[in-house]
């Protein structure tokens, strides 16, 4: 069983583009919400806190927060189940919402910095790279060779 | 007074809110993912990505990659921290995930199957795990016959390639993938040593040069992130291949360094205080030295030897008594985070 990512290239050149807050609190509950007039209404800039630093808060807890873009190779999709099928043999689909190039990193009270586990996570795009980095025969043959030698000294 | 208003307004509309989420909760949540520009479709792509799963030798399970029809594959990464949730638009997001597309050479997950059936005899690909769709689908798809020369030696007959398990071959090739990851994770200065660190702490130069000499920490991070493509058995023999000492065996060795840097740093303050109080010491040599002691060497060994070990410990406590004056009436750390 797979799960196929429902949208083409012309749907995803022809896809909104969408308006994302990434909340440090655990919400339980989906929908709607007056996000507009409720949220974004308040968000203030602080540059006091330096260059970018948003402000606003979330039931009075104070957030800090910054736009971020995406990292440089990804894209940020949006994406939505329609209908989870009973039927299990059918492929389950996810359809796409919207995209985003940006959106608004919010921490509670505290400046983003480059401790945030957010950030750190995203060194892992580059740790992936270098993972599949291809090897050439050669370089796989001279450290074949160079153990055999270093084993040799050692033994 | 105008945002004391529409705060205390706020609940009102909560009823209607609920009533609208009960419709979109009948569909299925949201997710947010950032996906490589490397799967996406251009423009007259008019094919599908896929989600499947494959058994991941790391996590000794089957994981969830995305796959393009050309045959490229990434790993589907999940980051998630405790407590996070989205606003999309005016929708609330419970589900606080990112999905990443990350990068992975489908060579380590077909290293697995071939340790597996190709260790004591070579096989052809579309032979292996026949009856498990998803490896055969995995072996006969997404591998790069060219790469796995890197891991197994291949022989051919006519059109046919057969491929057998080389451990030789395999070690030294995750050697230089583990080289790989290691000059990524200097490049990108992540902190490799076994001690957490603050980010907010700013190191002096003199220290950075020293970090810049732990190779070996930097070689066992970039070892471990290979591994967790391995199977156990065959990460253990990575860290044999490249000869990471233990972690255990390393914090061991720096704590018995960084004591013999305190014991060094002790010697000269027990040297300051011999100047004051060695007298003892003084007078044994003077002893000694006039000869009004038997020659033996023991008495003089028992003289010198005990006084200066209460000698270091007296000048202890007379600092661990100043601590304990200054410290008095104090609260502890602790009494500030109790709960109230």
């Amino acid at each position: 069983m797979s799960i196929v990512l429902d949208f083409n290239g012309k749907n995803l050149a022809k896809s909104k583009t969408m308006d994302l807050h990434y909340l440090p609190a655990k919400i339980d509950g989906d929908g709607e919400a007056n996000v507009e007039q409720y949220f974004n209404n308040y968000t203030r800039e602080a540059t006091e806190c330096g260059n970018g630093i948003l402000t606003n808060s979330l039931r009075g807890y104070p957030l800090v927060g910054e736009q971020l873009k995406v990292p440089e190779q990804y894209r940020g999709l949006v994406l939505q189940e329609t209908e989870k099928s009973i039927n299990k043999s059918i492929d389950r689909q996810l359809r796409l919402t919207g995209v985003f190039e940006e959106f608004t990193y919010w921490n509670y009270d505290k400046v983003p910095s480059n401790g945030d586990a957010y950030r750190q996570a995203l060194l892992m795009a580059d740790v992936g790279q270098a993972l599949t980095q291809h090897i050439s025969e050669q370089d796989l043959e001279a450290e074949i060779a160079r153990n055999k030698e270093n084993t040799k000294e050692h033994a | 007074m105008s945002k004391k208003a529409t705060r205390a307004s706020k609940p009102k509309p909560d009823p209607e809110a609920e009533g609208s989420s009960k419709k979109s909760t009948a569909s299925a949540l949201k997710k947010v993912l950032f996906v490589s520009k490397e799967l996406l479709q251009k423009d007259a792509d008019d094919r599908r990505l896929r989600l499947e799963r494959f058994y991941h030798p790391g996590q000794g399970k089957d994981a969830l990659f995305v796959t393009h029809p050309d045959g490229q594959m990434m790993e589907l990464l999940e980051y998630a921290e405790p407590r996070r949730s989205w606003l999309l638009n005016s929708e609330v997001c419970s589900n606080g995930r990112i999905y990443m597309t990350s990068p992975v050479d489908p060579t380590l997950l077909a290293l697995h199957h071939l340790r597996k059936h190709c260790a004591q005899r070579a096989m052809s690909l579309d032979n292996i795990a026949v009856e498990e769709n998803s490896t055969s689908r995995l072996l006969n798809e997404f591998i790069f016959p060219e790469t796995l020369k890197c891991v197994a030696d291949v022989k051919s007959s006519g059109d046919q390639r057969f491929y057998k398990y080389n451990q030789e071959r395999t070690l030294a090739w995750l050697a230089l993938k583990t080289r790989h990851v290691a000059n990524i994770l200097k490049e990108k200065q992540v902190h490799c040593g076994h001690s957490a660190q603050s980010q907010n702490f700013v190191r002096s130069e003199k220290l950075v040069a020293e970090n810049a000499c732990k190779e070996m920490d930097y070689t066992r991070m970039a070892c471990d992130i290979v591994g967790r493509y391995l199977d156990a058995d065959l990460h253990d023999l990575l860290i044999h291949y490249l000869h990471i000492p233990s972690e255990i065996q390393a914090i061991v060795e720096e704590k018995t360094a960084a004591q013999k840097r305190k014991s060094k740093a002790g010697k000269d303050e027990g040297s300051d205080s011999k100047k004051i109080k060695l007298n003892d010491s003084d007078a044994a040599a003077k002893l000694k030295s006039s000869g009004l002691l038997d020659s033996d060497g023991d008495p003089n060994a028992s003289i010198t030897s005990p006084t200066q070990g209460p000698l270091k410990e007296r000048s202890l406590t007379a600092k661990e008594k100043a601590l304990a004056k200054g410290a008095k009436g104090t609260k502890s750390i602790a009494s500030f985070f109790k709960v109230k």
